[in-house]
């Protein structure tokens, strides 16, 4: 043993660590500062892999912080949906981490690059940590460390419309959380307690004494984590945000930004809240329609852009919707799709913001019906751009097709095939608006003079990587598959 | 009436929440940022106020435990979360401020409204 138990603290503390060293590198030894969090990042995903391991054989860990237990002290839990989320946070941020080190010297300040890496750290750190803790208030302190370096990497980029955008998505933010801690706070009155485990048990009780305060912390909670992971009304701050911000942040911030508070929201309703609450208001009700709204407005929208990144951001909110649909259903298999679809999107989406960014890197163009012939010039990329369209709209052959599988076939045996028909619209409406660009950029001729840079090696290859992975996806399913049946015996 | 004692009993929970909707209001309505911000700190606030409101009961005392005496302590785990909770406020106030001065070099005004019509006009 020895080290290993820490582990579950270990895989924050490390960023932690790394986001305070990182500038006195850059500062002192420049070229040791990316290698680092590499290093960093390396070491948090072996870890989660080990934990994992010791999980499938013998059950939950639980993590107690300095000694004391729950539920005085603040508790960690490594089960196997954590770890998975865990996966895919820290593998997606180690992959667009190498993609960043290029992007960011054509996109950044030289002497700000350094700090741009201490927000990196902070930001995955505390990702980690919302995915682990299992303490409602610590989850409150990750939640705004989360925020603020998530405006900071947009913000970093100091000119006017990434300011805007993060001034817009703070204020947004911080009514998100100041809407938690309200419901934190409600929850705290009747149970006395801020553990998961404690407070759902406490919540059983409470629930036929105190019924007011729970459905008051029910509505905050969806409020909060809606606006934070852009659920269909509250996804006003999304578009600009992640539009306006450095490739490398886009690509994190669609990626797995999103997906952590919908996985927030996921162990609010199964870790917190009392079984009977679900049964008795129409909570899962609200969630699915508000989340089907949202995969049809999400794409009409993109449709009308005419930037390509606020196109990818619009259909963000579409796609963020499957995944509120595998919690709104209610039933093992959406949650296999829900979660299965957090992976492929995440994977998706960050290669769709690494294409745009490379053709902003190498042409400097950013509106679509530019964009015509382009296919010839970066072809590499344009490929990638291809693939990441048939993953969005569901093509047979990728990992988009198998999570939109699983959500139809719950909505059909929980009896309401109504959800297939918004689902089978949805994935017609991201045609509409991904096929164009690809017949386009690969059909027609256009000169583009000389005037564009070549692509660098680093980047091709992370693109490459990432159309690797979604066509894995689309057919080697089991082990992830497997992977969330078993967490689903949990839940279901 | 039952409802009515139950609001004058506890009036400090009132006052919370009239707080957190004043802020949210302002903050979501008003076009200037610099209230904006302020509104988002009253609202913290209140759920401040609301947090350690829960923690005392009718004539408890500081949990400064002496032997020997028989007295009511307060809850001391909202205090201490709360002071959490401040710090993490003020460090988001000093980041949307920052903000502000930043966009204010770049327009020249505070108002989100004529940001809006400056960039109409581009």
């Amino acid at each position: 043993m020895g080290l290993s138990e820490h582990f579950p603290a270990l895989i924050v503390a490390v960023f932690i660590f790394a986001a305070f060293l990182s500038p006195l590198l850059y500062r002192w030894a420049r070229h040791l500062s990316a290698a680092y969090l590499v290093v960093t990042l390396l070491a948090a995903f072996g870890m989660v892999i080990a934990l994992l391991v010791q999980v499938q054989h013998s059950g939950p860990v639980y993590y107690h912080m300095g000694g004391w237990p729950p539920p005085w002290g603040i508790e960690f839990k490594a089960d196997a949906l954590r770890l998975y989320i865990l996966l895919v946070v820290i593998g997606v941020s180690l992959w667009v981490f190498i993609y960043a080190l290029r992007d960011l010297q054509h996109e950044l300040k030289r002497r700000v690059i350094g700090w741009y890496y201490t927000l990196y750290a902070l930001l995955v750190g505390s990702m980690a940590g919302m995915a682990l803790t299992n303490d409602l208030f610590n989850l409150f302190v990750l939640m705004e460390i989360c925020a603020i370096s998530a405006c900071a990497i947009i913000s970093i980029k100091e000119d006017r419309e990434c300011l805007e955008a993060s001034f817009k998505y703070l204020i947004l933010s911080a009514m998100g959380t100041g809407c938690f801690l309200l419901g934190v706070v409600m929850l705290y009155m009747v149970t006395g307690y801020l553990n998961y485990s404690f407070m759902q048990a406490e919540l059983v009780e409470a629930f036929n004494y105190y019924p007011r305060n729970i459905f008051t912390a029910a509505a905050l909670f969806i409020v909060a984590f809606g606006t934070k992971a852009a659920l269909f009304p509250l996804h006003v701050w999304l578009p600009d945000a992640h539009a306006s911000a450095p490739s490398p942040s886009s690509a994190m911030l669609s990626g797995v930004v999103i997906k952590i508070y919908a996985f927030g929201l996921f162990l609010m309703f199964y870790e917190v809240f009392p079984p009977e609450l679900l049964r008795t208001i129409p909570l899962n009700e609200i969630v699915l329609w508000l989340a089907s709204l949202g995969a049809i407005f999400g794409s009409v929208y993109a449709m009308m852009q005419s930037d390509l990144k606020k196109m990818l951001a619009f259909s963000s909110i579409g796609q963020i919707a499957y995944i509120f649909m595998g919690i709104g259903f209610n039933h093992d298999l959406a949650m296999v799709g829900g979660f299965y679809h957090l992976m492929v999107h995440a994977v998706t989406k960050a290669m769709l913001f690494m294409a745009a960014g490379v053709i902003i890197y190498s042409t400097g163009i950013r509106k679509i019906e530019d964009l015509a012939g382009i296919g010839r010039v970066l072809p590499v990329t344009m490929i990638a751009f291809s693939i990441g369209s048939a993953s969005m709209v569901g093509l047979p052959g990728t990992g988009g097709l198998i999570s939109k599988w699983f959500l139809a076939l719950s909505a059909l045996e929980i009896g309401r095939p109504v959800f297939v028909i918004v689902i089978l619209a949805s994935s017609l409406l991201n045609a509409v608006y991904y096929m164009p660009i690809v017949i386009n950029a690969f059909m027609h001729h256009h000169e583009f003079g000389a005037d564009f840079k070549p692509v660098p090696r680093v980047m091709k290859a992370c693109m490459i990587a990432g159309m690797i992975f979604v066509v894995v996806s689309g057919f080697y399913t089991t082990p992830v598959v497997n992977l969330l049946e078993q967490a689903a015996e949990l839940f279901f | 009436m039952e409802i009515l004692k139950g609001i004058i009993d506890n009036y400090y929970y009132m006052v919370a929440i009239i707080l957190f909707v004043i802020g949210m209001y302002t903050m979501l309505t008003h076009s200037n940022m610099i209230k904006k911000v302020i509104a988002m700190n009253i609202m913290d606030a209140s759920v401040f106020l609301m947090f350690v409101a829960v923690g005392y009961a009718h004539g408890s005392q500081a949990p400064i435990i002496r032997e020997g005496a028989d007295v009511l302590y307060a809850n001391p785990l909202p205090g201490a979360l709360i002071l959490t909770g401040i710090v993490v406020a003020v460090s988001v106030t000093a980041y949307a401020l920052s903000l502000v001065v930043k966009i204010y070099r770049y327009y020249e005004t505070c108002d989100y409204d004529e940001i809006c019509e400056i960039r109409s006009r581009e």
